[in-house]
């Protein structure tokens, strides 16, 4: 295989970055790990004329708790950046146990978070806890910065709100209300296999009462996708089984998956009953998991 | 009968051990020669049609370009391997048969203006209708895909032996089942890459193959070459399983090329080209129908397999006879009728995979025989034991089986896996399931019709004696036959394993075998190198008694000798000649060696090995008969996860009967890697085609699913102490292949014991699984 | 920002220095030229092998700033000024490692097209982990695809390489 031919810049700064985006519009494509674009351009999917390498912005990279802001992960974290990092396994281990399940370990050591939410794709496996812990995208480009609820960045197959000269910067996960979390990854085998089903629940508990529930669905849709009606049904509810499997009916009906080699829409949407079932459950017995 | 040997039966250390921990270990894509041009295989983008044009200018004027080739620059003469089908050509004449079919050829001077050049060229094409199932090219009007293959019929089997219809007639329970194997794929990690340069009138080539022999002999009979001045070679192969034994387009082009540039060409795959170019596992369409008394000894057995063939030939013919030929080597059955088709469709052809034919036959029959003792009331593992055969015994078919402990692998598994508490015990979505097989330990006959020896192999002592070259063309794939030919080599010589180095892989160096298939190598290829052997050991020897008589040192104080000293009373092992008597006189083999030289020149050895007559006189005997046969027995456990349908295979037990075991590491590794193979296929593997265009949708690994190391069980691999076989030098056999063929029977068994429903459709996806529990729950059973 | 010179063809060729196995090297090469090639073809470092070319099988496994990746998915420019470390750095002189040791110990290798790859992967664990749990090794080389092995022995080799680290 091979890559077509195309000019390199690696920029020092953000600003730089933007300007250049901005300057080379649809020529240009960023590239943070490679695990996306070099795979579609081998694959003949993208050709660009220009590749912007951010591997320069150090300032990216980084993963930090921020009192009042919550916890801040820099668009050039890695997969395994996630996956080790202890303000993640402490406050949000479903954060990191979602990390854990992708791809396989040399492409988590490359691919980075932004990468993962950029590249839109309806299974990529962060964006539905991402959703789950209601975290926010911030977004940088020539005309300053923004910031964005993540489930309304995805507008379609590929497809996100960032302009052309916008980079991710960050994701921030807020402080919670919610006492668990869980992401739960089906895949065909248990390593290296996009996800047939992602389901990422987010519960607040009290006194075995549900106050509050967000539920996140991966590769079942066009884009990751809420299951509202699910959630409107939990909430007040006390915690039973039934309950559970009740919501993951109702979740079951609210997604539109399509059959691809993979699997078929029959079978994603009965995953997805079964596993919002037990992504609840995880959640509620164990906490952020 | 069994010894004590120096190295025979040792778990010596892997000869390429240093070079490939290091990375040093050379690959045909590593060779680089001065000049050398890169090449790629044109095309076809459709799956049926007839090329109406093919435009190749844009693509010359590319800077870079150095020759593209298509059908009307090479020889037209049609080949295959086997010899009633040739029925491939270098490239497409007038028609292609599926999409990816070999249009031409395409050299640079580097590898990225061969993929420019690619996209350049244009082909026209006619486009006729495409067959993609065997369903559809058996309809009658179906578009013709060969002229000589009416209706699409590539061959058609009938075997008869007994009388099925009437043993049925008196069988106490009758049933019958259907099943559907997939197309597989062999999955090695090292794509196809050939490497030619010319030097006056004699071409060189380097191949990553599996016989260098029938590279060289195809080639050379298509391109009208006399052999010994085309020379094929082999560096390191990074696995084969069967996709490497056909010569690819690979290998033709690069000849053809270099001729044509005077340049060192290499021609290579990308990965989806090596499921492109095809080989793997026929799908199989299989109907059994057992009789049985009320113990559950079958009365007779009906077995109706079709195969779905893709375009070519290639081995298809000896797939289909093995589909059906060896069932009776294992079980014994009196009364048995094999009906087999195979069609050609516009999709790769399919070939040889490890065990050949024989592995979705063996998971059908092997999940029936459990459905057929189920219903009798029979142990699966009971059922085994009443029906396998005993050693020193003669098919139906007639072939002849020296040792064989089918009861000892399936008794040893029994008891090592803890089948009698586990077994119909552990609980809904939680199995274990059993599975026998075995294999062929080379095939009695030729791949092409010749009266050479299947093997041949040589020693030569270096002139000092401080090293014995071992001369094979085996072919080392990763199976370790250097390692294991060495070992018995040096054994049969009483020389020290270390100091013996491999020449193979060198057509012109080395000495002729037939290569790395049917499970044959370490078999014919020892016998041959073995012998090899043990004529230096005799001349060693003989040489030895001449120089301790002339020392003086043996004619006092050896009253016990009667007569004259004689090479009878002296043995050599491990590089030191003795008496047998009086080990403390002794000579080193270096020594003598030395002296052999001084004396004669050259100090050699030559063996050969020929199957002779082998059993079985009926039509197509040829694929089955072989001078011995391996058991195995497999266990495996399995979790299902009811209500996703998730499998997971959690452990493993194979027992297999090997005969001697030469070098138990390596047999373990080779035990592992079947499993591994059996497994992938059982869960995971099939590869996929557009049903409409006949593109390939997953060439890839992303979707072409091995198991990764998190998907993988441990196997627990054992052996039967008492196992010999006659036929094999050492008293061996094979491994290779037979271990894969229990797999898929015992993990489709284990399947159903944990989710008691009949999963009878390969592979056995979460979603099939799934699938069937719905359906069972909804039809509330 | 790397400096270039322009070709005849109009395309960029850009300056790049990397340390491999302990020694910088300093090429001009294409934008497009990918690690796997800059080792391979450049630097004639063949033990990083090509098979699936997208980042499935690990047989172009090496070390970049000590954590593995798989080089065919990673830009040769991108590794500019970082350190990589392929199988043939794996060894100390002579000596090889004991991860290399224990592969031939346990034959936990057939062809050995995966080999140089899970090699780099195991080591790259045990760098990080010395006492790693076998589902630890188990995912530290599922993205290192073994058709030959069936991981048995290869999983068994790197458990006993880290007890005798
Ligand atoms: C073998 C393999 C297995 C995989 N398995 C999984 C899996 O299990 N789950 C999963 O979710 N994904 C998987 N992926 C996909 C991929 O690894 C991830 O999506 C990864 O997160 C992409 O990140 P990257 O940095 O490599 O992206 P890149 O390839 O560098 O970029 C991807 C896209 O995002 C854009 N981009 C990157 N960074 C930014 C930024 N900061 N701002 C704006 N745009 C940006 C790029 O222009 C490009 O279009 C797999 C990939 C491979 C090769
Ligand atoms: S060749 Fe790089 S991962 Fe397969
Ligand atoms: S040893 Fe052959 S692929 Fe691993």
């Amino acid at each position: 295989m091979y890559l077509p031919d195309f000019e390199y810049y690696a920029p020092d700064s953000i600003a730089e970055a933007c300007q250049l985006l901005s300057q080379l519009g649809e020529k240009a494509k960023v590239l943070a790990g490679g695990t996306d674009l070099m795979i579609k351009m081998k694959n003949e999917v993208l050709a660009p004329e220009v590749v912007v390498s951010v591997k320069n912005l150090d300032q990216l990279k980084k993963i930090e708790y921020v009192a009042g802001k919550g916890v801040s992960v820099g668009a050039l974290c890695t997969h395994n950046d996630l996956v080790k990092c202890d303000v993640l396994k402490e406050k949000y281990s479903s954060v990191s146990n979602a990390a854990r399940q992708m791809a396989n370990n040399q492409v988590r050591n490359r691919g980075t978070i932004g990468g993962n939410i950029s590249n839109a794709v309806p299974s990529a496996d962060l964006p539905p806890i991402f959703i789950a812990l209601n975290a926010t995208v911030k977004l940088v480009g020539t005309k300053g910065e923004r910031t964005v609820a993540m489930e309304d960045l995805f507008t379609g197959p590929g497809k996100t709100v960032l302009a052309q000269d916008e980079l991710i910067a960050e994701v921030i996960i807020p402080d919670q209300k919610m006492t668990g979390s869980n992401y739960i990854k089906f895949g065909l085998r248990k390593s290296g296999a996009l996800a047939v089903v992602g389901v990422a629940v987010a519960v607040q508990v009290e006194n075995n009462v549900i106050k509050d529930a967000r539920v996140a669905l991966g590769a079942v849709a066009a884009t990751p996708v809420r299951a509202k009606k699910a959630e409107d049904f939990l909430k007040g509810k006390t915690v039973s089984d039934e309950v559970l499997a009740e919501a993951g009916v109702i979740a079951s009906g609210e997604c539109k998956p399509i059959s691809d080699i993979r699997a078929s829409a029959e079978y994603r949407t009965d995953l997805v009953r079964i596993f919002t079932k037990r992504a609840l459950r995880k959640a509620i017995d164990e906490g952020h998991v | 009968m069994k010894q004590d040997y120096s190295y025979v039966g040792h778990s010596v250390d892997r000869n390429d051990s240093y070079t490939k921990t290091t990375g040093r270990a050379q690959y045909t894509a590593d060779l680089k020669f001065p000049g050398m041009l890169y090449g790629k295989l044109i095309r076809s983008t459709i799956a049926h049609g007839r090329i109406k044009s093919i435009d190749t200018s844009e693509a010359e004027k590319l800077n870079g370009v150095k020759a593209i080739i298509t059908a009307k620059d090479v020889p037209s003469m049609k080949w295959g391997l086997s010899p009633a089908r040739f029925d491939e050509n270098i490239f497409c004449i007038e028609k292609v048969r599926y999409n990816g079919d070999k249009i031409g050829a395409v050299c640079a001077v580097d590898e990225e203006t061969v993929y420019k050049a690619l996209k350049l060229i244009k082909v026209e094409y006619e486009e006729l209708p495409a067959v993609l199932t065997w369903q559809d090219a058996a309809k009658e009007g179906a578009p013709q895909i060969f002229e000589e293959y009416p209706g699409n019929l590539n061959t058609e089997i009938h075997h008869h032996f007994g009388d099925v219809d009437a043993a049925l007639k008196d069988a106490y329970y009758v049933r019958t089942d259907k099943f559907q194997g997939q197309r597989t794929y062999h999955a090695f990690i090292e794509n196809h890459c050939s490497t030619a340069y010319w030097d006056g009138d004699r071409a060189f080539l380097y191949s990553s193959c599996q016989s260098v022999h029938y590279i060289q002999y195809h080639l050379c009979r298509v391109l009208g070459m006399k052999m010994g001045n085309l020379t094929v070679r082999q560096t390191n192969v990074g696995a084969g399983f069967g996709g490497k034994l056909d010569p690819s387009g690979l290998d033709f082009a690069a000849v053809i090329l270099s001729k044509i540039t005077g340049q060192p060409v290499k021609m290579f795959y990308d990965h989806a080209e090596t499921f492109l170019n095809g080989r793997g596992r026929h799908p199989m369409t299989m109907e059994l129908t057992t009789g049985v008394d009320k113990n559950g000894k079958i009365l007779a057995h009906k077995f109706d397999c079709v195969l779905e063939g893709g375009a070519y030939t290639g081995l298809g013919i000896a797939s289909s006879y093995y589909a059906g030929s060896l069932l009776g080597v294992l079980y014994l059955i009196d009364n048995y009728k094999f009906d087999c088709r195979r069609y050609v469709t516009n999709l790769p052809p399919c070939g040889a995979q490890r065990g050949h034919g024989q592995p979705q036959p063996r998971f059908a029959f092997e999940h029936h025989i459990d459905l057929v003792g189920e219903a009798i009331g029979v142990d699966p593992i009971d059922m085994r034991l009443i029906n396998a055969r005993k050693g020193n015994s003669i098919t139906t078919a007639g072939y002849e089986v020296k040792s064989y402990n089918l009861l000892g692998a399936n008794k040893m598994a029994r008891d090592a896996s803890g089948w009698k508490e586990k077994r119909g015990k552990m609980g809904v979505g939680r199995g274990i399931g059993v599975g026998n097989g075995g294999f062929v330990t080379g095939a009695g006959f030729c791949q092409y019709r010749t009266d050479y020896p299947h093997s041949v192999g040589m020693v030569k002592v270096f002139d000092d004696g401080t090293k014995a070259y071992v001369y094979s063309n085996a072919v080392d794939i990763g199976q370790g036959s250097d390692t294991v030919l060495m070992q018995m080599a040096a054994e049969a010589m009483g020389y020290p394993y270390e100091r013996c180095q491999m020449v193979t892989g060198d057509t012109d160096l080395s000495t002729l075998d037939f290569g790395a298939y049917a499970s044959r190598q370490t078999l014919m290829a020892g016998w041959a190198v073995k012998r090899a052997g043990a004529e230096v050991k005799k001349k060693v020897l003989a040489k030895a008694c001449e120089m301790l008589k002339a020392s003086g040192r043996i004619k006092e104080g050896f009253g016990y000798l009667d007569g004259p000293l004689t090479p009878e009373d002296l043995d050599c092992v491990e590089g030191i000649v003795f008496v047998k008597q009086e080990p403390a006189v002794k000579l080193t083999f270096e020594e003598v060696a030395r002296k052999y030289f001084v004396d004669h020149g050259v100090l050699l050895g030559r063996g050969w090995y020929h199957p002779g007559k082998l059993g079985g006189n009926h039509k197509g005997a040829a694929v089955g008969t072989s001078p011995a046969y391996s058991s195995a027995t497999q266990v495996a456990e399995v979790k299902v996860d009811m209500e996703t349908g998730q499998i997971e295979c959690v452990d493993t037990w194979d027992v297999h009967d090997s005969g001697t075991i030469i070098n138990p590491k390596l047999f373990h590794g080779q035990v592992h890697g079947a499993f591994y193979m059996g497994v992938g296929e059982t869960i995971w593997e099939e590869v996929l085609f557009d049903k409409k265009t006949g593109k390939l949708l997953n060439g890839n690994f992303a979707e072409y699913r091995l198991p990764t190391a998190l998907d993988m069980p441990p196997v627990e691999s054992l052996t039967l102490d008492d196992s010999y076989e006659p036929n094999g030098p050492y008293g061996l056999k094979e491994v290779g292949e037979g271990a894969t063929t229990p797999t898929m029977g015992a993990v489709a068994n284990a399947i159903y014991d944990a989710m008691g429903v009949s999963m009878t459709d390969l592979p056995i996806t979460y979603e099939k699984v799934w699938r069937a529990l719905r359906d069972k729950k909804a039809s509330g059973k | 920002m790397s400096s270039f010179v322009v070709d005849k063809d109009g395309n960029k060729r850009y300056a790049v220095t990397v340390n491999v196995n302990g020694s910088d090297y300093t090429k001009v090469v294409k934008a497009n030229t990918l690690l796997v090639n800059f080792l391979r073809e450049e630097l004639d470092l063949i033990g990083t092998k090509r098979g699936c070319e997208l980042g499935d099988c690990g047989c172009c496994t090496v070390m970049l700033d000590g954590k593995a990746v798989n080089a065919c998915i990673v830009l040769a420019l991108d590794c500019d000024g970082r350190e990589v470390t392929t199988v043939e750095g794996i060894q100390d002189g002579e000596d090889l490692d004991i991860v290399q040791e224990k592969f031939i110990e346990h034959a936990a290798f057939q062809c050995g097209f995966c080999t140089p790859g899970m090699i780099v992967s195991s080591r790259a664990l045990l760098n990080e982990n010395t006492n790693p749990s076998e589902y630890e090794v188990r995912e530290a080389i599922a993205g290192n695809l073994c058709r030959c092995t069936g991981y048995v022995n290869i999983v068994a080799a790197v458990l006993d390489a880290a007890e005798n680290l």
